[in-house]
């Protein structure tokens, strides 16, 4: 027997203080995955905390040299801004190869993040754009790098009185994201990659490279980026470099895919994301 | 035991309040108050037969909580009749007409998406038409005939490529 409450919380304030409040709280904002796990029996005996209309909590700032988005910003929020789409590339590719137009009415970029599926689209771009997340708690806040923020497939720094009220990240003019899915549309990843890349001549100056569905949770592409570092951006030089792949991710077979075909589309991937960001050949990028 | 909630919006111009156990979707909640209009497909948020318009925006009803929409303006075909509606008269009479409906069960979704597509100013293109109604999947026509009545709306209205 499904046995849920309800609480409106339509202020930062007041989710605080229904999360500090409840032992069972279960927040919901889009209602994308939460809806999923009540109709899937997966959560049961929990109090609905609605984040939608906190309003606050909706929105993208223009901080200069960073970019702030607000939890439940949702995605379509984000592929409608001119400023996600000229300043943080990857993550506009991210939101409008994201399942589909309707979809993305609902779905939130905190959403999104706090889910912690490896298959994330936003957490790959953020991870590149080195997205700092705001959690919040009453009467406490701290900060905490998206590199660190996810601990396995679905689970997060999270304590069970805290949310992810934003998200701040740094502008990139050279980065992209690829997604490999079945479809083009309502597709959840395969695999999917993001690059951000800082050249000085054709010497790569600093390169970050994340990887999302090829691991328990969304990660770096330590091994490959150390290859490329201080490394002359050629044909040679990619190939050898992500080979590191090996040593940077350890996908399973699942329903979309098997760990061995991801292994093999993880360098094409890659190798494709990287000329993306610096803008000279296909990258494959929509 | 959940205790029972009151949720009250406007559905297709009328004020309503219905009462739901706390974690009903919005589907749920509008098919067990007789509005069958809203059709239940896959009911995890794939199929987009559901879709309704909440606040303008396209939104799968199935996948969305029914308290969530408290004071909400929410559309569904049955809001698209002859003379109240003329642009969803015009999307419903170009599916008839571009024979858009075989079995008709993805129809009610793919007129919604229609309908925001075209009240968002959309264009008579193809392949941004195929894009708007991605999130709605049909098993009998093979989009073509829905593209095309959909194009033809936007065309009639003056909104060609040139």
């Amino acid at each position: 027997m499904k046995n849920f409450a309800y609480r409106e919380a339509d202020s930062k304030d007041a989710i605080l203080a229904a999360l500090a409040e409840l032992k069972d709280a279960y927040v919901i904002a889009g209602g994308t995955n939460v809806m999923l796990n009540i109709l899937d029996k997966k959560v049961n005996d929990r109090t609905l905390v609605n984040l939608r209309n906190a309003k606050e909590l909706r929105g993208i700032k223009d901080n200069g040299e960073t970019i702030t988005i607000g939890a439940t910003t949702t995605i379509s929020d984000l592929e409608h801004s001119e400023l996600i789409a000229g300043e943080a590339k990857a993550l506009w590719q991210a939101a409008v190869s994201f399942a589909d137009p309707t979809t993305r009415h609902s779905a939130t970029v905190g959403g999104n993040i706090s889910n912690a599926s490896p298959a994330a689209d936003t957490a790959t771009a953020l991870m590149v754009l080195d997205a700092v997340v705001t959690i919040e708690k009453k009467g406490a806040k701290r900060e905490v790098a998206l590199t660190d923020f996810f601990k396995g497939v679905g689970k997060t720094v999270l304590a069970a009185d805290e949310i992810v009220t934003a998200i701040t990240f740094k502008k990139s003019h050279n980065c992209a994201f690829i997604k490999l899915g079945l479809r083009n549309a309502m597709a959840i990843s395969v695999a999917n990659v993001a690059v951000n890349l800082v050249k000085q001549g054709d010497v790569v100056k600093d390169i970050k490279i994340a990887m999302g569905s090829v691991a328990p949770t969304v990660r770096r592409c330590a091994e490959v980026e150390k290859a490329l570092l201080g490394k002359k951006l050629e044909d040679a030089v990619i190939a050898e470099a992500v080979k590191g792949l090996d040593k940077d991710i350890s996908p399973i077979d699942d329903i979309r895919a098997t760990g061995k075909y991801r292994k093999q589309v993880a360098p094409v991937l890659v190798t494709r994301a990287i000329y993306a960001a610096c803008g000279c050949k296909d990258g494959g990028a929509k | 035991m959940s205790k029972d909630i009151q949720v009250s919006f406007t559905l297709n111009g009328k004020p309503v309040t219905y009462t739901v156990a706390p974690h009903t979707s919005l589907l749920r909640m509008l098919r067990n108050n007789y509005n069958y209009d809203v059709k239940c497909g896959c009911e995890e948020g794939d199929c987009g037969t559901c879709t309704v318009l909440v606040n303008g925006e396209s939104m799968k009803s199935c996948i969305t909580l029914a308290a969530q929409v408290e004071g909400a303006n929410i559309v569904t075909t049955k809001g698209l009749t002859y003379g109240t509606d003329e642009i969803g008269h015009m999307i419903q009479r170009a599916f008839v007409e571009c024979g858009s409906i075989q079995c008709g069960f993805c129809t009610p979704g793919m007129v919604m998406a229609a309908k925001e597509y075209i009240d968002d100013g959309g264009i008579a293109d193809r392949k941004a038409i195929r894009k708007a109604i991605s999130g709605n999947l049909c098993r009998c026509t093979g989009y073509v005939k829905i593209v095309d009545a959909i194009y033809r709306v936007a065309k009639d209205l003056g909104r060609e490529v040139r």
